[in-house]
């Protein structure tokens, strides 16, 4: 919502769906109180019904109660711990399902909730105050507004005849009117009290929905733990495919043609001979010429292997190594990095291949005529984003960009994704400053 | 002599068919995979096939298991198997039914050229090439038990190149010692280590083999 239509929306927030449903929610919240309030008494309750109905109380002399209550009241206690838990257990699951439906706000479950259950159940009592106050003048609200409506109809006794004044509920008590015109003053109170309704109803909803948070929702320790795992695993899998990797690249590259250049060398030195003058001087010419280019093919496959380790360029800055990659890319690339002081080492060179994979996704599959390549800082970390003006459709959920998101997961970083079919894409990456 | 090359580096494989050209082997076949190497072999039956290891389509030991079967299915074609590092463990699955006609080396072995073209011949001929790097994991690994510990430095290298499986006049000319010096020492680390005499290059081999290698 913008400001300048601020005045409407809060005279239109009590008639709209979303009102009715947090007043629903708050009703029986309300319910829930009583019920959490009602469940100790109960024992005793049915022990007081029992002496009552046998007709214990019309005895003379009055009944002998305190071995009842010596029964009752350790029953009580004894149920109450048995069943403490699972009832809390029941009204956790109950209030989570209410907000889902009525607020549309989900609560992680915890896996056994337990005693923090029933936390919130005897939290439920204070919390259902403000929800109860919000439901009352909402209800209410709306019969005061319409005291004016059925005055006519039933107030046309005729004249002379004397009637008790008209009675009506608000938050600071009862008014009373014997006019018509007291009506409106009615009408206006319950127009004051819908326009509140919705605001208190909010307040306690929030606050529900904080303590639900808290103790139905998973721990955050436990959260984070999970969390911390998953990206735990996630790093392992991918140092040792990255090693893999390199074996692989190692292997079939440089080694192959390390091999080459021996066996090139090798048969040079026979066909030049042990001594003397040599037996083949033109094939050893040329098997020299053969081992001389291997030799430079080996460099350059080392080269670009030792970059994809570690760009060395990436020792001056995330500046310099950014803009030199841009350089290389097929698509002109305009590169912006604006960071007040450098990330650690390792942020930098995530950021770098990350901006580096997401280049090569935009040269491969975008179509685009210029991309720009921005980092700059984001509250206290950085923020890496690649925006290019191609066909968009780009998946988060493809192989390319979920590994991206796996890997910068890894230290606590995330990447939003918005690709419209027919472009253009920005996918954002956040990172933090350190590991 | 008839080789078939199996090498899925089409710059090694090309080196290694002008090698064995100008040395006056004829090359029947040069392939890139395994299948394409077993289809090679029951056209041609050379008389030696160089296999690499690692091949597509999985790039692990798809090579090896071809070298197996080739062994089994022509015991008369000889099989060098080549590759960029040498696994104790590969040798030993290779040379498991018998030493011979067989060879297990390192690439960078046809950096000397007369070496790798002795290696390759002695294999066509049905005799036994193991690369100096598998022998010294075996004899590192044999050391204590083996009784290894008892022998002279010189036989000790009259042993690596025994299991290498060079003959004594092989031997004699790595030594650069008499084919008479090499048989004195043959026979005194074969009693040192109470192996049964043979003459036969092969034998010697597994028993000295089977002796380091437990």
């Amino acid at each position: 919502m913008t400001g300048d239509n601020e005045p409407m929306t809060a005279l239109r927030a009590p008639f709209t769906t979303p009102a009715l449903r947090r007043a629903v929610f708050c009703v029986a919240g309300v319910v829930t109180a009583v019920a959490v309030l009602a469940v100790p008494a109960i024992v005793p309750a049915s022990g007081v019904l029992i002496l009552w109905g046998t007709g214990a109380f019309s005895s003379r002399p009055a009944p002998v109660v305190a071995p009842v209550f010596l029964v009752l009241f350790p029953l009580t206690i004894v149920l109450l711990v048995v069943l403490a838990v699972p009832l809390g257990r029941a009204l956790g699951a109950a209030q989570r399902a209410l907000a889902d439906r009525l607020l549309g706000e989900q609560v992680a479950a915890a896996d056994r909730p337990g005693w923090r259950a029933v936390g919130y159940a005897l939290l439920k009592v204070p919390l259902a105050v403000p929800e109860g106050y919000g439901a009352f003048c909402y209800v209410f609200g709306l019969v005061n507004l319409s005291y004016p409506v059925w005055w006519p109809l039933f107030r046309n006794h005729p004249p002379g005849t004397v009637l008790g004044p008209v009675r009506a509920l608000t938050p600071f008590g009862t008014i009373a009117t014997r006019t018509f015109a007291g009506t409106f003053l009615i009408a206006a109170a319950g127009l004051a009290m819908l326009l509140v309704a919705p605001w208190l109803m909010r307040a306690g909803t929030t606050l529900d929905l904080a303590a639900m948070r808290r103790l139905l929702g998973p721990r955050r320790l436990a959260e984070r733990v999970r969390e911390l795992q998953a990206s735990r695993a996630r790093a392992i899998d991918d140092a040792a495919a990255m090693m893999r990797r390199l074996e692989r690249d190692l292997h079939d590259g440089a080694q192959v043609r390390l091999a080459t250049l021996a066996m090139n060398l090798g048969m040079a030195t026979e066909k030049l001979g042990a001594d003397g003058p040599p037996p083949d001087l033109a094939q050893a010419r040329e098997l020299v010429a053969l081992a001389h280019r291997g030799a430079k093919d080996a460099l350059a496959e080392l080269r670009d292997l030792v970059r994809g380790i570690h760009p060395p360029v990436l020792d001056n800055g995330l500046g310099d190594a950014l803009a030199t990659l841009g350089t290389s890319s097929a698509i002109p690339v305009a590169v912006t990095v604006e960071l007040p002081d450098r990330p650690a080492p390792a942020i930098e060179t995530i950021a770098y291949f990350c901006a580096a994979e997401l280049l090569a996704n935009a040269a491969k599959h975008s179509r685009a005529t210029r991309i720009e390549l921005a980092v700059v800082r984001s509250g206290a970390g950085l923020l890496l984003s690649v925006e290019d003006d191609g066909v968009g459709g780009a998946d988060p959920h493809g192989a390319g960009l979920s590994g991206l998101a796996g890997r910068i997961g890894v230290v606590d970083g995330r990447m939003r994704v918005r690709s419209p079919a027919g472009g253009p894409t920005r996918v954002e990456i956040e990172l933090p400053t350190h590991v | 002599m008839r080789v078939v090359i199996a090498e899925d580096a089409a710059m090694m494989r090309e080196g290694l068919v002008r090698l064995l050209t100008d040395r006056g082997f004829e090359v029947c076949a040069a392939v890139a995979d395994a299948e394409a190497l077993r289809s090679a072999i029951a056209a041609t039956v050379p008389d030696v096939a160089i296999v690499d290891i690692r091949m597509p389509p999985t790039h692990t030991d798809e090579g090896l298991r071809a070298a197996i079967d080739i062994r089994r299915d022509h015991p008369g074609v000889g099989v060098l198997v080549f590759s960029q590092h040498v696994e104790t463990r590969y040798a030993t699955r290779l040379l498991a039914d018998r030493p011979s006609g067989v060879g297990y080396l390192l690439k960078d072995r046809v950096a000397d050229v007369a070496d790798f073209v002795d290696a390759l011949t002695r294999v066509a001929n049905g005799g036994t090439a193991l690369d100096p790097e598998v022998v010294g994991h075996l004899m590192r690994a044999g050391r204590d038990t083996t009784g290894l510990a008892s022998l002279t430095p010189r036989e000790r290298e009259v042993l690596a190149l025994m299991a290498e499986g060079r003959s004594n006049a092989g031997i004699a000319a790595a030594l650069v010692i008499t084919p008479g010096v090499v048989e004195k020492h043959v026979a005194n680390i074969f009693a040192k280590l109470g192996l049964p005499a043979s003459d036969n290059d092969n034998r010697r081999v597994l028993a000295v083999l089977r002796h380091v290698g437990g």
